[in-house]
């Protein structure tokens, strides 16, 4: 219906045609374009109104496509007698309007066209639409390849690096203080001051200028659970009996307890292992 | 005569059992509360004095069996070595009265420094074999050495600053903490408790029996007990808040570190149950104790210290997995540390100049198991580099002689050898040192005797075999550990002791081989064998003609060598041994050679490994010969020099398959730069079959060979290679990314920058193509992909952009610019200061890389590319800084005071010296003076001032008494600096013409000038003094005791003179001697003795300044308001001596003898007038 706005619209011209023979049939000549106008716009109005109502008509009583007594009623609706409408067909002969000639579809300007459009190959049916403009199918280089030479990688990332390393180490030297090598120039080769820092071990055993993978940090054992070695333990047992052996009783019976956590003694090597350190501290009444 | 009296049968009583308990332990005052309490079995009924060690120590009280209170003296020779002979300075002089002063407080001297008197009323107690307790209250405030207190400033609890202390020392110290008998050989069982604050740990020697809540459960206790005998240089301590972490291979085996450091210890200690296994296999022996313990603690002075059942090592060798150099480093001084355990600890010596056995064989167990650890490449080279340690010492300062103690057996039969022991004898003597006890020796010459032990031990197995040496060392093992099970009472405790005649008799014993002539030869005498060898192709008899000649003879450090030498030949047909039998200093022998020459054919050679090898001969002249080596398996302390031609050095390096032999021929190539020599390196550095430490080497090497080249076709050397090895694929010139899988690869990328910064062109500067090189490294360094750490080779690539730098021409005189540099330095420039500022924020292992930035801004400093300055040299030596950066920071200074220094910067830095709160840097400071001194002996120079001889001197006279490592140190900076005579720069005094007779008389070792020495100069008797300060605290001191000790003092120290020097004179009453003279008679009249009588006064007035210096004890003070003399530095030091005082009166020290140089005659005769 929109359509119909449009004055180049085949129903706009339509109705102009069927205005323009009922003005011949009334005896007119000629008309103004403006009057030809009004009252095709006056039909169209008319129509569109009508149209409406059927519709709305058609559409309370649940149906989805009006019936001649939709239109009945709309016409009632707008106060208008329908009965003289077959009078008027009767009395007036009315010239048979041409019926509409299929419009013809605009060429395409092919000056905006890329490319050769590929034929469609022999499988496609050739009714089916052909292909587009290659452009939009195939990629096209709008810029310059990604370098993937490894030098030239190479060089860039140690720019890179070097540059972020620069910007870093300019902006502490200017936020801290700093030596200068040269006499009165502090600005040519500024150094950051060291600063004491206490443990001063700390920092040096655990650096923070790379970071590692955890498991790197720790050598891969390859028999990580070999049995302990409890060759010792029972030469402990020895000198303990030769010598003066009774203040280490105690440490004699958890022997026994570590096979069972062999297993998980490089997880948690602390629980039941027998070392005077890890037993707890005795009550002074105790002693 | 030494069967009699050795150091573990001289005390007229034996030490059965010892108790420590150390109660008042307090980091915030570095103070300790204690008790000990010594079992001690007298040899003797007449037993009235019992000597002990203490130094330190504020002695409060001394008890026997807990109900008799004991008089004691005390006194510290240390605190005034050279007594009356104040104004010397010089070290001949010093050198005897540091001996003497060591002597009379030796343990195995039968000396002490605190003298016990057994109360008449307790006389009944002393009976033969009678168990007598003796217990000592003491403590300690501020000690300054023996046990250390790692305090460091910030926030939060003791706990959690990592705040500790543990106990060091140089060889036996543990007097400086606690009365004991102080001798290696007096082996006792212990009891241990200390009681240390709730979170912290005490870890000590023996099992850990119990530990205990204080009533108040704010401390606990810790509960040792030692019961195998140990001696007292072998007790330690180590108290903190520890991290704890069980051996999971080893559960008698515990680690502990500083807080946060727990995954570090757990990596670092991965491996170590591998040494004990290694050991225990070896020896074929149990480790003797139940359990071992290793604590990692900070501002140690050694890497590692080994006690009884446990070892202090330096938190610094922790690292973790991604470290790579560091572990060489750690697992040797761990696996060190354990077989000190074996020989060292378990088995000590019977006198210290056995020191030699103990160190030898552990340091040769540890060998063994580098050897397996490392491999055997390694473990030759490290043999090489030791020996050439030794004999570079030794040809510096003279022959080191094992085991003084007994004078090698004069050979009978050859007449050279007596000469050649008498010409040792004389060599000793020649030290500007006594090595006639531990703490007067030189302390590199303790490192560098440790070395020679090694070596002797390894050419002990050449003798009599691997299997045979183990097996005497299994049996000394068994001896001891069936020793160690028995009570004092079986007398069987001497097993755990070794000598060199115990050890000996156990060679013969176990091998039926008599060893006295090596004894003899290596370890009683000092010095080693210098070879040269010349040889020459007689083609008509094809024969060569060997002459090998000991010309250096006569040489400091060098002797003759007679018995069988080794020479190996290489031939077309083979390799060839010949025996030689060394008899005289030229030896001509003629070896007929095996194989025929066969020109420029190219063949199959057998090498002595059995494998065949193509060369290409055409380099050969008609000798048939290859190569020739001198004992090629180091069977003998040598050197060695060798006459041969370049090709037959290059075919030696390219074909001789032991690393030693390559070694050496890089050696020599140095001095044949020609193309040939340049192709034999280039190939040897590219060949991955070799042994990567000869591959470094080579590219030195060719470093040289390169800048002495005349013509050097094609890029800078080694340029090449290092493409080749490490230049990615796509990009030779790009290093690839760093990846460290393979070690040897690692080594060699990190060697050859270095060598190739040394390359000249003929302008004498780094090609501009080598720097751009160099920069190259450094931008496209990548380590993201590596799993390995890479600061040490970074650290590498900044050492060598310090090593392109040469001397700038000198355009310009006025000030260093930054216009006037030129553009390749200031890139070097600008790469240094952007590594070293962003070490700030991302610091590294260790700081390798600040450290290589100092060195390297230093070298710019140096060669006039920057305003030579020390201020940031000082930042970076504060204390607080890593150790590392504080010793390359104090390095540049130690450099920059002797090029541009002014006395003030000498003075910081001896400033650091003398108080540095750290002391292992103190050490280490001194060894960098004595490395790169202020200036150079008898060169005039702005730095040669007698302020400084004042400075040093009053430092290793009386400063020191508690680190006789930094006194010998600094004996050894004096005497590089000034030598053994008296200093030029110092005015000579009208004393000076009166020493210098004495001198060459002491040098005769006459014992009335020793005499004179000490007490030359009668000063002003003190007691005629009227006491002005009265304040003073121990004014009160009757004078009896003072005269007490001065008589025991003055009589002590001549009859160990007497003693020491002619044994004879006085031998039989040495012992008992001192305790008659307690008593307060003259015993002996000795030639000046009453001189004082009437001089005093007068002398008073004319006593130079130096006499007072005595800062010895109270009466210290008193002098000091007297005269006003009395030096700045005694001030500070009196007042941090005065802890040591002790408080009681009886135990007023030898100051007094002190201040007043020749009080002898005068207390003496004041006593009898009381």
């Amino acid at each position: 219906m929109e359509k119909l706005e449009q004055t180049t619209s085949p129903h706009r011209k339509l109705l102009t045609a069927a205005v323009s023979s009922v003005l011949l049939s009334h005896g007119f000549d000629s008309s103004d374009w403006d009057v030809l106008e009004t009252l095709t716009e006056m039909l169209q109005c008319f129509f569109c109104e009508i149209g409406q109502s059927s519709k709305n008509y058609c559409e309370l009583s649940g149906r989805t496509e009006p019936l001649i007594a939709d239109v009945i009623l709309g016409f009632v609706e707008m106060g208008i007698n329908f009965t003289q409408l077959s009078e008027f067909i009767k009395q007036h002969k009315l010239q048979v309007l041409p019926t509409l000639q299929p419009q013809q579809q605009p060429k395409q300007l092919n000056m905006l066209q890329a490319g050769t459009k590929q034929p469609l190959p022999s499988h496609i049916p050739q009714h089916l639409p052909s292909f587009p403009d290659p452009h939009s199918y195939i990629r096209t280089p709008t810029h310059k390849q990604p370098v993937i030479d490894y030098e030239a990688i190479r060089e860039k990332c140690a720019i890179q690096k070097r540059d972020v390393e620069k910007a870093l180490t300019k902006f502490l030297a200017k936020t801290s203080q700093t030596h200068n090598l040269f006499e009165n120039d502090e600005f040519i080769f500024p150094l950051i001051t060291c600063k004491t820092e206490f443990p001063p071990y700390l920092n040096a055993l655990m650096p923070q200028d790379q970071i590692f993978d955890a498991e790197d940090l720790e050598y891969k054992t390859e028999e990580i659970n070999p049995p302990p070695k409890k060759r010792v333990k029972t030469e402990k047992s020895e000198t303990k009996t030769e010598g003066d052996g009774e203040e280490e009783v105690v440490e004699e019976p958890p022997e026994e307890i570590e096979d069972p956590n062999k297993v998980d003694e490089n997880s948690s090597p602390v629980v039941d292992i027998d070392n005077p350190y890890l037993a707890a501290t005795k009550l002074p009444n105790k002693s | 005569m030494r069967k009699e009296r050795t150091a573990d049968n001289c005390r007229p009583y034996k030490l059965a059992h010892q108790i420590l308990s150390l109660t008042g332990i307090s980091f915030e005052r570095k103070s300790i509360i204690g008790f000990v309490e010594l079992t001690v079995v007298p040899l003797r009924d007449s037993l009235r004095h019992i000597k002990l060690n203490a130094k330190q120590c504020r002695i409060y009280r001394v008890s026997l069996n807990e109900t008799y209170e004991a008089h004691f003296q005390y006194f510290d020779p240390f605190l005034d070595i050279c007594q009356g002979d104040a104004n010397t300075r010089a070290l001949e002089s010093f050198n005897t009265h540091h001996l003497a002063a060591a002597l009379k407080v030796d343990p195995d001297n039968s000396a002490g420094e605190l003298v016990v008197t057994i109360p008449s009323e307790a006389a009944h107690l002393i009976a033969e074999g009678t168990a007598l307790r003796v217990g000592i209250e003491f403590s300690l405030e501020q000690p300054q050495g023996g046990i250390h207190f790692v305090v460091h400033p910030g926030d939060g609890t003791p706990a959690e600053r990592g705040v500790h202390l543990y106990t060091y020392g140089h060889q036996n110290s543990s007097r400086l903490w606690f009365p004991c008998v102080d001798s290696y050989a007096e082996p006792c069982t212990w009891k241990l408790e200390f009681t240390v604050d709730e979170n912290m740990t005490a870890v000590s020697n023996g099992d850990l029996t119990e530990v205990v809540f204080t009533p108040d459960m704010r401390r606990k206790t810790f509960h040792y007990s030692l019961t195998i005998p140990t001696c007292a240089p072998n007790i330690s301590l180590a108290v903190g808040p520890f991290e704890i972490y069980v051996d999971p291979y080893m559960h008698e085996v515990t680690h502990f570190c500083l807080p946060q450091l727990l995954p570090l210890l757990k990596t670092t200690t991965t491996f170590m149950h591998e040494a004990f296994e290694f050991y225990e296999e070896t020896l074929a022996n149990r480790y003797p104790y139940s359990c071992y313990k290793q604590v990692f603690v900070d501002e140690v002075d050694e890497d590692y210290a080994s006690y009884a059942t446990m070892s202090i090592l330096n938190t610094n060798l922790l690292h973790s997995a991604v470290i790579i150099d560091q572990v060489y480093a750690t697992r040797r001084a761990m696996a060190q540390a354990i077989a000190e355990q074996f020989f060292g600890c378990f088995i000590s010596m019977q006198n210290w100049s056995d020191m030699w056995l103990p160190k030898g064989i552990s340091q040769y167990l540890c060998g063994l198991y580098a050897k397996k650890c490392f491999g055997n490449n390694e473990y030759r080279d490290f043999v090489r580099t030791t020996l050439m340690e030794v004999v570079k010492y030794e040809e510096e300062f003279g022959g080191i002689v094992l085991d003084p103690s007994q004078p090698p057996a004069p050979l009978p039969s050859s007449g050279s050898a007596p000469g050649s022991s008498s010409h040792a004898q004389q060599v000793e003597t020649n030290f500007y040192f006594s090595i006639k006890n531990l703490h007067t020796m030189s302390p590199t010459y303790i490192e560098v005797l440790h070395k020679k032990s090694l070596l002797v031990m390894r050419m002990l197995e050449h003798r009599i075999g691997l299997e045979l040496l183990l097996q005497v060392f299994n049996k000394q093992l068994s001896l001891a550990s069936n020793a160690s099970g028995q009570k004092i009472g079986s007398g069987l405790w001497g097993h755990m002791l070794i000598s060199t005649n115990v050890f000996s008799k156990a060679i013969f014993t176990v091998t039926g081989k008599d060893m006295k002539v090596f004894i003899d030869q290596w370890v009683r005498t000092g010095g080693h064998a210098k070879f040269h060898l010349t040889s020459v192709f007689n083609r008509k008899r094809n024969t060569i003609e060997l002459e090998i000649r000991q010309d250096a003879t006569t040489q400091i450090g060098i002797k003759k060598y007679v018995g069988p030498l080794l020479v190996t030949l290489q031939e077309l047909d083979g390799t060839f041994k010949h025996n030689l039998q060394i008899e005289n200093t030229v030896v001509k022998s003629d070896i007929t050679c095996h194989s025929k020459s066969r020109r420029n054919k190219k063949k199959k050679i057998p090498l002595c490994t059995g494998e065949e090898v193509d060369m290409d001969l055409s380099a050969m002249d008609d000798s048939p010969v290859l190569w020739i080596r001198l004992d090629p398996e180091m069977t003998l302390l040598r050197s060695v020099v060798i006459e041969q031609p370049d090709y037959q050095w290059q075919y030696q390096l390219r074909h001789e398959r032991d690393v030693t032999a390559q070694m050496e021929a890089i050696l020599a190539l140095e001095r044949y730069p020609t193309p040939a020599t340049r192709l034999a390196l280039t190939d040897t550095i590219e060949n991955e079959q070799c042994f990567f430490k000869v591959r470094c080497k080579a590219a030195h090497c060719l470093t040289k060979v390169a800048n002495a080249m005349i013509t050097w076709a094609g890029p800078p050397a080694m340029l090449a290679i290092f493409r080749k090895l490490f230049g990615s694929f796509a990009a030779p010139h790009i290093i690839r990314q760093n990846s460290f899988q393979n070690f040897q690869h690692y080594f060699i990328q990190k060697t050859i920058p270095v060598a190739m910064a040394g390359l000249r062109n003929v302008h004498g500067i780094c090609p501009p193509e080598v720097i751009r090189f160099l920069l190259d490294l450094f931008k496209y360094n990548d380590n993201t992909k590596n799993r390995y750490s890479d600061n040490y080779y970074r650290a590498c690539l900044v050492e060598a952009l310090g090593c392109t730098v040469t001397p700038v021409v000198a355009l310009q005189k006025g000030n260093i610019t930054f216009e006037s540099l030129s553009t390749d330095t200031k890139l070097v420039l600008e790469e240094i200061t952007r590594i070293l500022n962003l070490e700030k924020s991302l610091p590294c292992y260790k700081y390798t890389v600040t450290v290589a930035c100092l060195k390297a801004i230093r070298k710019l400093q140096k060669f006039g590319h920057l305003p030579s300055s020390p201020t940031l040299f000082k930042s970076y030596a504060a204390y607080g800084l890593f150790i590392d950066v504080r010793l390359a920071a104090l390095e540049c200074l130690v450099d920059f005071v002797r090029v541009d220094g002014k006395w003030q910067d000498l003075q910081n830095i001896l400033d650091l010296v003398e108080n540095d709160p750290d002391p292992g840097l103190r050490h280490k400071l001194v060894k960098l003076l004595i490395m790169n001194p202020p200036f150079d002996r008898a060169h005039r120079h702005r730095l040669d001032v007698p302020d400084l001889v004042d400075r040093i001197w009053m430092n290793i006279n009386g400063m020191l008494s508690h680190d006789t490592r930094l006194r010998c140190d600094l004996v050894d900076l004096y005497y590089k600096l000034y030598g053994s005579r008296r200093p030029f720069c110092v005015p000579v005094a009208e004393l000076a013409g009166l020493l210098k007779p004495q001198k060459e008389e002491d040098r005769r070792k006459s014992h009335f000038n020793e005499k004179r020495t000490m007490s030359p100069l009668p000063p002003p008797p003190k007691h005629h003094q009227p006491d002005p300060i009265p304040e003073e605290m121990e004014m009160d001191i009757a004078k009896e005791p003072a005269i007490k000790e001065e008589d025991l003092f003055s009589a002590e120290p001549k009859m160990e003179f007497f003693k020491s020097v002619k044994q004879e004179y006085y031998s039989d009453n040495s012992v008992s001697l001192p305790g008659l003279m307690g008593q307060g008679g003259p015993v002996g009249f000795e030639p000046g003795m009453f001189k004082k009588e009437d001089g005093g006064s007068k002398h008073k007035s004319a006593d130079p300044t130096k006499v007072k210096k005595k800062k010895k004890d109270k009466k210290k003070h008193k002098h000091k308001h007297k005269h006003k003399h009395e030096h700045k530095h005694k001030e500070k030091k009196e007042k941090d001596k005065d802890p040591n005082k002790i408080k009681v009166k009886e135990e007023e020290t030898l100051s007094s003898v002190s201040s007043t140089p020749s009080p002898t005659p005068h207390s003496l005769s004041s006593a009898e007038i009381l």
